[in-house]
């Protein structure tokens, strides 16, 4: 296995595949932060040099966290899908590149390969790629799931409703959930992050949401996004729950942080198929994001990007309903500025998609990262061209509760007039019903929360 | 010429090549639109004003097309604008004294790089340290911190506040409570090095969180017990959005004596600490409490006068 390479007579030598692939990121302030990027541009540019030429089979016998120290990295390679893989592994990185951009190569045959695909051959794919690259690719990429609504399919564009409220006030939840319904939001979920992480407020909330859709006969989803612990606890309380959510991280050491292991993701996934309130048989959640293993210091040398593709193989052994990155949740120390948030976006939906997922992105900024307003508005619409499941939606993108700025109601029909996008099938034709849409322009009942029953 | 030239020359003469290009339509009648403004009191939609006793969300705001009225525009931009504020903002040297509080520094040596570098924002300073060593009652049951996080407009607001009620919640339960600090530039895990530092059984870091649009008074507390360095995330418990319109720092403070009362008697905190059947105050219960308005931020002209009145 070669780890140099040389530019304009220059020789660059790498220590192992852990460093080409950290070496061959496009900047990011979290990369810097643990110490692992290239020097300069040049740097990066060989270390891509050596990455194009590393095989999948190598990627897959050089996980970033060694097998003896990580579940994750145990758990991907015993659970792979030999055939799949067998498929593609005699490519170099580089020529899979090529494959993915072939326009004979698509959509359900990245489907089939993608079982046989380990994080970091995803990963280091997309370090090859350029923005418009992971748009190609990801638009090409197929995932549907199926809960109440069937999520995922061409030519759609879903949302999360997240109807946050400081003190959890249902009262409050549920007017902000009935405005973003009259948008057209809320097809993929409708998804409190509660204040309180409780079982019994977790079942409350759970409980007034599930009248909202029954009565007024919503083909979607509901979720509380408190710790899957909790959630297994509400679960006993005898609530409704269409979906059962928990935050992932790259590494067992960075999800021990998070309070959760495999085993405990399982033990939840089997009590929530035996318990769920949906149809199925997608009943999972999972939110994910650049940096968060990093931030519990369970990065072990590797870069944010390949820890996150690593969340994407824990997810999928549990065939979630929804899984999406908050990109640019965690604030500045892990992605700085507008272009790095953007890319990082791009990225998470590609990778995610590849890997089988159907990947939704929360758009977003903090307050103390450089990315303007503009800048978020762009993102939600290259995600839409990228094929991107679903973005977040909440009033004017401001989350009252985790402080933070993402999608509006008003930016989920804009985004899908502009790319003729429309919700999913189920949803849409209730839309259409209660006359909130027609077809693809608002309707006359659209922005009026009093078309919802109470 | 060849047969695809020819088509393409047709093509051109039936799209209209021979005409002149078609003049620009009639100009229409452009009437004012209708009245579409942030909501205040007077001018609200009935949705707006229900929703209001419940949220500060922005709802009932109705829309042009799919997007804002300019009036909603300018709102969000001016709370945007002040949110940034507050983030720019740094507490002042010499702040905790001035206020009987040790005052101690994370190794942070710029704003910029408070932002970018949270691993130094969660050590202590060498002269801070011996600082602790020397001044700071050791052995003690709750050890509360003050600090700036990200909002010191919080921290110099209801952070002393917060710090007050709490401290007195701990001491009327009968716990040891050490001595009061502020720490600047100060990121959650400091709690881990001072906490160990001074040998107490809880620490309670309190400190300003990321600022919302609008808005940079919250505060956020992050509790772990046996504190010391190397603990993570999942070790702590937290509390959000303590500020008037979230939990106010009087109820916040008995809520987390409670969470410190379970951790003492539990031995434990983070996800292995059970919370069940703990009286967290009534926001944890979904208690009706009235939000405070979102107030209008921008007036301009004739418009001022008359929304004012």
């Amino acid at each position: 296995m070669n780890l140099s390479s040389s530019i304009r007579g220059v020789g660059y030598r790498f220590g192992s595949v852990k460093d080409v692939l950290a070496k061959s990121n496009p900047p990011k302030s979290g990369d810097d932060l643990a110490g692992i990027s290239a020097r300069d541009a040049v740097e990066r540019v060989a270390a891509r040099a050596v990455l194009a030429e590393l095989t999948l089979a190598d990627l897959r016998a050089n996980p970033v966290v060694p097998f003896e120290i990580d579940e994750l990295s145990r758990m991907v390679e015993s659970t792979l899908n030999e055939d799949a893989y067998s498929a593609v592994k005699h490519l170099s990185v580089g020529q899979f590149r090529e494959w993915l951009l072939e326009p004979t190569t698509r959509g359900p045959t990245l489907r089939a390969v993608a079982p046989g695909l380990t994080p970091e051959m995803a990963a280091a794919t997309c370090k090859l790629m350029s923005n418009m690259d992971l748009l190609t690719v990801g638009a090409k990429c197929e995932v549907v799931v199926r809960a109440n609504s069937t999520l995922g399919l061409p030519g759609r564009l879903s949302s999360r409703l997240q109807p946050n409220h400081p003190t959890d006030d249902v009262e409050g939840i549920l007017y902000s959930t009935r405005e973003g319904l009259s948008y057209g939001c809320g097809d993929a979920v409708i998804g409190v992050n509660p204040a309180t992480d409780t079982p019994e407020s977790t079942a409350q909330i759970l409980t007034r949401l599930h009248e909202v859709r029954v009565k007024n006969n919503i083909p979607t989803q509901h979720c509380v996004l408190s710790h899957v612990t909790v959630q297994m606890k509400a679960l006993d309380l005898g609530c409704p729950m269409d979906l059962m959510f928990q935050s992932m991280s790259g590494s067992e050491k960075g999800n021990r942080a998070f309070g959760i292991s495999i085993a405990l993701i399982d033990e939840a996934y089997a009590k929530m198929k035996a318990k769920t309130s949906n149809r199925g048989p997608n009943v999972m959640y999972f939110e994910t994001g650049q940096g968060s293993a990093l931030s519990s210091d369970a990065h072990h040398g590797a870069d944010q990007v390949t820890l996150e593709a690593r969340c994407y193989g824990f997810a999928r052994r549990y065939k979630p309903f929804l899984v999406n990155t908050v990109v640019g949740f965690i604030g500045p120390e892990y992605l700085e500025d507008g272009p790095q948030i953007t890319r990082a976006g791009l990225e998470d939906h590609f990778m995610g998609k590849l890997m089988g997922l159907p990947m939704g992105c929360d758009a977003c900024f903090t307050y103390h990262a450089r990315m303007t307003q503009d800048e978020v508005e762009s993102l939600k619409v290259l995600l839409g061209v990228a094929g991107c499941t679903y973005l977040m939606s909440m009033p004017v993108g401001d989350d009252i509760m985790l402080n933070y700025q993402s999608t509006s109601f008003h930016d989920i029909p804009s985004v899908r007039g502009l790319l003729g996008k429309r919700p999913t099938p189920e949803f849409d034709a209730w839309l259409n019903e209660v006359g909130i849409m027609d077809g693809l322009k608002p309707g006359e009942r659209f922005g009026d929360p009093g078309v919802l029953k109470r | 010429m060849s047969f695809t030239r020819t088509l393409i020359d047709n093509l051109r003469v039936k799209l209209g090549a021979m005409d002149p290009l078609p003049p620009p339509p009639p100009l229409p009648v452009v009437p004012y639109p209708p009245s579409r403004v942030f909501p205040t009191p007077r001018r609200r939609s009935a949705y707006a004003e229900a929703a209001a006793k419940h949220t500060t969300a922005l709802v009932g705001i109705g829309h042009v097309g799919t997007r804002y009225a300019t009036n909603v525009v300018l709102q969000f931009q001016a709370e945007l604008a002040v949110a940034h504020a507050a983030v720019g903002t740094e507490l002042p040297e010499g702040w905790a004294e001035a206020n009987g509080l040790l005052p101690l520094h994370s190794q942070v040596t710029s704003h910029r790089q408070f932002l970018l570098r949270p691993d130094l924002g969660r050590r202590l300073d060498a002269p801070s340290l011996s600082r602790l060593g020397e001044r700071a009652r050791r052995g003690i049951d709750i050890q509360p911190i003050l600090a700036d996080g990200l909002s010191a407009i919080a921290c110099m607001g209801s952070g002393l506040t917060l710090l007050g009620h709490f401290t007195r919640e701990c001491e009327a339960r009968g716990w040891s409570v050490g001595t009061p600090m502020c720490a600047r530039f100060a990121r959650v895990w400091l709690e881990d090095e001072i906490g160990e530092t001074v040998n107490c059984k809880v620490a309670a870091i309190l400190l300003g969180e990321r600022p919302g649009l609008g808005t940079g008074d919250g505060l956020s507390a992050y509790l772990v017990y046996n504190p010391k360095i190397g603990r993570s995330d999942g070790d702590r418990n937290m509390m959000s959005n303590i500020h008037a319109r979230g939990a106010p720092p009087e109820q916040a403070a008995r809520r987390l004596a409670v969470l410190a009362g379970a951790m003492l008697d539990q031995k434990t905190s983070g996800v292995p600490l059970n919370l069940h059947g703990l009286d967290l105050g009534h926001e944890a219960g979904g208690g009706y409490r009235a939000p405070e308005p979102r107030v209008r931020l921008v007036y301009s002209g004739s418009d001022s006068s008359k929304e004012k009145a």
